[in-house]
């Protein structure tokens, strides 16, 4: 499904605006940008996102009164949604070529106005069996501190893969090894990805 | 740093004591002024506006004519559930004499809101590069007459009416079943007064295009506002002044009127000050313009009003065909009231107009990026782009 | 066969051992100090010792801050990865792999294990032994391999190679109730069973011989039980004889004639004697020859005054000493006058292959066993010098002396640095290897054998010690001491040793194998549903 436009790409990542006004992409969501000519699939996990006045010089200003706020704020200012826009940016983790997953960065920057996608569970599942990616992401400099795109990652593969206990082992024992010798910022990512007890419970009641 | 701004803040403190000081006396005036607008019966000031005319007395002020009661206050009616306005504002990169290829660009912003149950908003801008002689020339053949400055800007008007006109038969098109009532704003007024200086001709060749677009607006059942914010004039003021000057209005040195001071307290008071007392909403009866220029409007002929839209007194203009029906007049009253409740900021501003000022606005990059475009065109054209001297060192600013 | 990973190789020193990185998921619970392990490097497998195992963690803040209220998600996270284990490892041998592309390498006989000359380098594996690697290492059970037990973690025999354990002397340790008397009755078992030596054992304790209840009230067999006439049995304890069904085959007799200088002076303490009795001991043999004791004993006051003027001896000294010995004339077992007879039958019965167990009865005291014990290997040790040297002589091999293995309880007796050097034992232990005569000393106190002697022991099977002291005897001169102390010091009080030595290629830690029905029936028993009293019935049928 596409979901956004590329409006600014480097080769680490890229700049897209989200189709949907106030709705981007999950935060630590993968997402793909497809090369039909090159035959290419290019893969991002999403680092932030943001809603702000088309106008970088224009501020936002309150709107809400007693009777209008929240969602009736756009119904009665249709203008809004023409003049906020929604980006979310994402760091580039990997790439689909010739049928296979590589998990750096790809030769070119995606192309600019390209649509970003999301990715289905079949494919998401394919690219996460490897967690290289992981170090592109603690690499990224952006607005979200890397360990917690990192973490919000981590949730969202999690999620999308079902739960998948083992692979969440796995993936936290990758990134202790990643942030061995930081070991607040390793709890800090530990903490955010922490599936908790009523999820252990949960695993057990399945396995019964 | 050549601006000396430790000299000037000296002076900014000195102004805003003078005011201070004069404030007590011009809220006495302003007081006085309002009473004999509640005094003075219309229909006697009419008569005196007409007895003057026809008595071909020059005002050096322009005068309002009263339609109706001087100090009346009409409340909005409220909006209707479904309705639609549209904004529209324009700016320009004017020609620039020092540079060798002459062009200008005008941009047309606009905002059409829609509110109600089909809540939407399409804005947009109609850009254009202009560089024909044509374009530049009011009369090309004979390469006469450069438009720029005034002429500039009412050409710019007329591209706003016309691109108005443009976007409302472009919907009208589109939309099929029952339409809801649309209203026209534009930015500032509609008595293109700058022109009243320049020659027939030249009035004739730009007001044409201008009163096209307002007919066809008629045509659509599109009532039409100019909004003015802020406004300075004093058109009703002038005519108490009028009211209570004895002599002729252009002698005033010899004036010895006992009211003298009055008069003179009333050339310092803008309209906006004496309509105050309008509460929140209100507005206030209709005022014929006495514009030397809107002799050639016609049926266009141009009546303006003062509305609070809350926190601040707006001046209004409409063509007579609006102010003639009730319906229409009624309409926009409540529709600009109902903008002034929607806009984000205070004092509040139409959003339609807030929007299509923002599509308008051509910024300083985006100014600087057709310079550059123009020149890297041109460059691929074998063109050498010759700048003046002035001009080359304006932009190097070299040490 | 399992062939878990334990971790890698991170580095290392031939002198000191490498340190292998536990992998996430392995705990250092399922790993015990002392442990045998293998790392398998490029060219060789290394058969090693874990000596000591380490917690660390990659950042050091995680050991002044440790998460509080962690999750067991979290926990389970960090261990293994930010916290970690490392181990130490000792290379203890090593084993050449065959390279599988060259067929005649394959086909080559395979050389067994090696002595460690090299390490292997970084990121070799580290993984459990198999039970190929154990019996690669500790050969398979059959033969002059006698499998003693299991390792620790695992079920598989672990063998001695009691060839090796019977060409020199040997140590049992370990601290009361640690089953060393046991132990001993399993290698004996081996030794009878293998025919490699022998047996002569001095049973203070009345426990080799018949059965014997246990501690957890178990009864189990005796040797005699087990292996029939081919155990003599010799008591001091007239009695015993006359037991039936577990009656001793000769009841021993000491005459005063027997005992020599020697004797007397390692009963110092038990006798009281005094710093002068050597010196008078000395006058009265120049004086009496073989007849001394006898001749003291029997003199009266004035006689022993007499005497004393005549030899210059001291009259006290000898009044004293007179008095003292006369406690050894009050022994049951002692006789004015014995023949040296039924002592060189013994020998003789040693040397047709039988194994002898002298009980002492009612007369276990201290003063007993040392006086007999060291009287009778004296005899022995003149027996086998002298059938050495004919054999020397004839070069015979029917002259060859069979070896013999005595084993001595409470060996610090006879071994402590003050009597050591005097006491037949403390020769045999010494220097008697060569006359074909070791010992099997059995200890709880190693701390108090004298060094010298210590260091001669060729294997050590030590249960749990807890004294510094015992500990450091027992690992007087053996390598890698720090391993192996630490693998002492970590065996579970009963049914766990560690054997070290000339028996085995290299330390390890064993859970002993069962002394039961089924153990009786691998040295040869007769079948335990026949009964004991069958099973005596046929050792006379027999005799």
């Amino acid at each position: 499904m596409r979901i956004g436009e590329i409006v600014e790409t480097t080769s680490t990542g890229f700049v897209a605006e989200s189709f949907t006004l106030n709705r981007p992409p999950p935060l630590g969501s993968l997402v793909a940008v497809s090369l039909p000519a090159q035959d290419m699939e290019i893969y991002a996990v999403v680092a932030y996102g943001q809603t702000v006045g088309l106008d970088p010089g224009r501020r936002a200003v309150r709107r809400s009164t007693e009777i209008v706020f929240d969602e009736a704020i756009y119904h009665e200012h249709p203008e809004l949604k023409h003049i906020l826009r929604t980006e979310f940016g994402a760091v580039l983790v990997g790439y689909l070529a010739e049928g296979q997953v590589w998990q750096h960065l790809p030769p070119q920057p995606p192309p600019l106005h390209f649509s970003v996608q999301t990715v289905e569970t079949g494919e998401l599942r394919r690219f996460t069996d490897h967690l290289l990616y992981f170090r592109l992401l603690l690499s990224y400099n952006g607005p979200v501190s890397p360990l917690q795109v990192l973490a919000a990652n981590v949730r969202e593969v999690y999620r999308q893969r079902g739960s998948d206990r083992a692979w969440l082992d796995v993936a936290a024992r990758e990134i202790a090894t990643l942030l061995k010798n930081d070991h607040e910022a390793l709890l800090t990512v530990l903490y955010a990805i922490d599936p908790g007890e009523a999820s252990a419970i949960a695993e057990r009641r399945g396995q019964l | 740093m050549p601006l000396k701004l430790g000299a000037v803040s000296e002076q900014i403190e000195h102004m805003a004591q003078a005011m201070a000081a004069l404030s007590p006396a011009q809220e006495q005036f302003l007081e006085q002024a309002q009473a004999l607008l509640r005094s003075i019966p219309a229909d006697a000031l009419r008569l005196k506006l007409e007895q003057q005319r026809q008595r071909q007395v020059r005002f050096p002020w322009l005068v309002a004519t009263p339609h109706g009661s001087l100090c009346g206050a009409i409340l909005a009616h409220p909006a209707p559930v479904d309705f639609c306005v549209i904004g529209v504002d324009a700016s320009s990169v004017p020609p620039d004499r020092h540079r060798s290829v002459r062009f200008y660009v005008l941009n047309v912003g606009y905002a059409a809101l829609t509110y109600g149950r089909y809540a939407d908003a399409v804005l947009d801008a109609e850009s254009q590069l202009y560089f024909r002689d044509e374009d530049l020339y009011l009369f090309p053949e004979k390469r006469d007459v450069p438009i720029e400055g005034t002429l500039l800007n009412a050409r710019m008007e007329v591209e706003s009416l016309q691109t108005l006109q443009e976007v409302i038969q472009h919907r009208a098109h589109r939309s099929s079943g029952e339409r809801p009532p649309i209203v026209a704003l534009r930015d500032g007024p509609l008595i293109l007064w700058t022109l009243q200086s320049e020659p027939q001709e030249v009035q004739d060749k730009l007001l044409y295009g201008f009163l096209q677009a307002m007919s066809s607006l008629r045509q659509s059942g599109i009532p039409l506002a100019g909004y003015i914010s802020y406004t300075d004039s004093r058109d009703v003021a002038n005519s108490l002044r009028v009211w209570i000057c004895q002599e002729s209005p252009n002698e005033c040195e010899h004036c010895k009127n006992s009211k003298r001071d009055l008069c003179l307290a009333l050339a310092k008071i803008r309209d906006r000050d004496l309509f105050n007392f309008l509460a929140t909403g209100e507005r206030s009866e209709l005022f014929a313009s006495s514009s030397q220029i809107l002799e050639r409007y016609g049926e266009h002929r141009v009546d303006f009003f003062y509305l609070n839209v809350g926190g601040e007194i707006v001046r209004v203009e409409v063509p007579h065909w609006v102010s003639a029906d009730a319906e229409w007049l009624s309409l926009l009253h409540a529709v600009i009231y109902d903008q002034s409740r929607r806009s984000p900021g205070f004092p509040p501003y139409p959003p339609a107009l807030l929007e299509a000022h923002e599509q308008a606005v051509i910024t300083t990059t985006e100014r600087r990026l057709i310079e550059e475009m123009v020149e890297r065109a041109l460059g691929l054209h074998g063109q050498s782009v010759l700048r003046s001297a002035k001009d080359d060192s304006k932009r190097r600013r070299g040490i | 066969m399992s062939n878990k990973r334990l971790g890698v190789v991170v580095d290392g020193a031939f002198n000191s051992g490498l340190t292998v990185r536990l992998d996430p998921g392995v705990t250092t619970e399922q790993l015990r100090i002392g442990s045998f392990v293998v790392v398998e490097g490029q060219r060789n497998r290394y058969f090693s010792l874990i000596s000591d195992i380490h917690l660390k963690a990659t950042d050091p803040r995680l050991l002044s801050d440790p998460p509080r209220a962690t999750s067991p998600f979290i926990a389970h996270t960090l261990s293994g990865t930010s916290t970690y284990a490392t181990v130490e490892v000792r290379p203890m041998l090593m084993l050449e792999k065959p390279d599988e592309s060259d067929p005649r390498a394959l086909l080559e006989m395979r050389r067994g294990p090696q002595p460690v000359k090299t390490i292997p380098i970084h990121f070799a594996e580290l993984r459990e032994a198999t039970e190929l690697d154990f019996a690669t290492v500790f050969g398979k059970e059959g033969g002059v391999y006698f499998a003693m037990g299991t390792p620790l973690t695992m079920d598989i025999p672990i063998c001695l190679n009691l060839a090796h354990f019977v060409e020199r002397s040997d140590g049992i340790f370990g601290q009361s109730g640690t089953g060393k008397s046991f132990l001993a009755r399993l290698v004996i078992c081996g030794v009878i069973k293998s025919k490699v030596a022998v047996n002569l054992i001095f049973d203070m304790h009345d426990e080799y011989a018949f059965d014997k209840q246990t501690e957890d009230g178990r009864w189990v067999k005796g040797l005699r039980q087990i292996f029939g006439p081919q155990v003599l049995i010799y008591s001091l304890d007239e009695e015993l004889a006359r037991r039936s069904g577990r009656n001793a085959d000769v009841t021993l007799k000491i005459g005063l004639n027997q005992i020599e200088e020697a004797d007397v002076i390692l009963l110092s303490e038990e006798l009281n004697l005094r710093q002068t009795a050597e010196a008078t001991i000395g006058l009265l043999r120049d004086h009496f020859r073989g007849q001394w004791l006898l001749k003291l004993l029997q003199m009266t006051q004035e006689e022993l005054e007499e005497w004393c003027k005549n030899s210059g001896a001291h009259a006290g000294a000898a009044s004293s000493l007179q008095r003292n010995l006369k406690r050894l004339q009050r022994q049951e077992y002692i006789v004015e006058e014995a023949p040296f007879a039924a002592l060189d039958d013994m020998i003789e019965s040693l040397d047709r292959g039988k194994h002898v167990i002298l009980q002492f009865g009612r007369h276990n005291s201290v003063l007993d066993y040392l006086l007999v014990s060291n009287l009778v290997t004296r005899r022995v040790r003149q027996r086998y010098e002298e059938k050495t040297r004919r054999y020397e002589e004839s070069k015979n091999p029917k002259d060859k002396p069979r070896p013999l293995m005595i084993t001595i309880e409470e060996a610090h007796k006879f071994l402590n640095p003050a009597v050591a050097r005097q006491t037949t034992f403390g020769i045999i232990a010494r220097e008697m290897r060569k006359y074909n005569v070791t010992l099997l000393v059995i200890d709880q106190r190693p701390s108090s054998i004298d060094p010298e002697v210590m260091s001669q022991l060729g294997t050590r099977i030590t249960g749990k010690l807890t004294e510094e002291r015992d500990i450091d005897a027992v690992l007087t001169g053996v390598s890698n001491r720090n391993a192996l102390r630490g693998a002492l010091e970590s065996l579970d009080t009963r049914q766990e040793v560690l054997i070290m030595g000339h028996a085995v290629p290299m330390p390890i830690s064993l859970r002993t194998r069962q002394y039961d029905e089924a153990f009786y029936q691998a040295m040869g028993a007769p079948e335990a549903s026949q009964g004991p009293e069958i099973g005596i019935r046929d050792l006379f049928g027999e005799d």
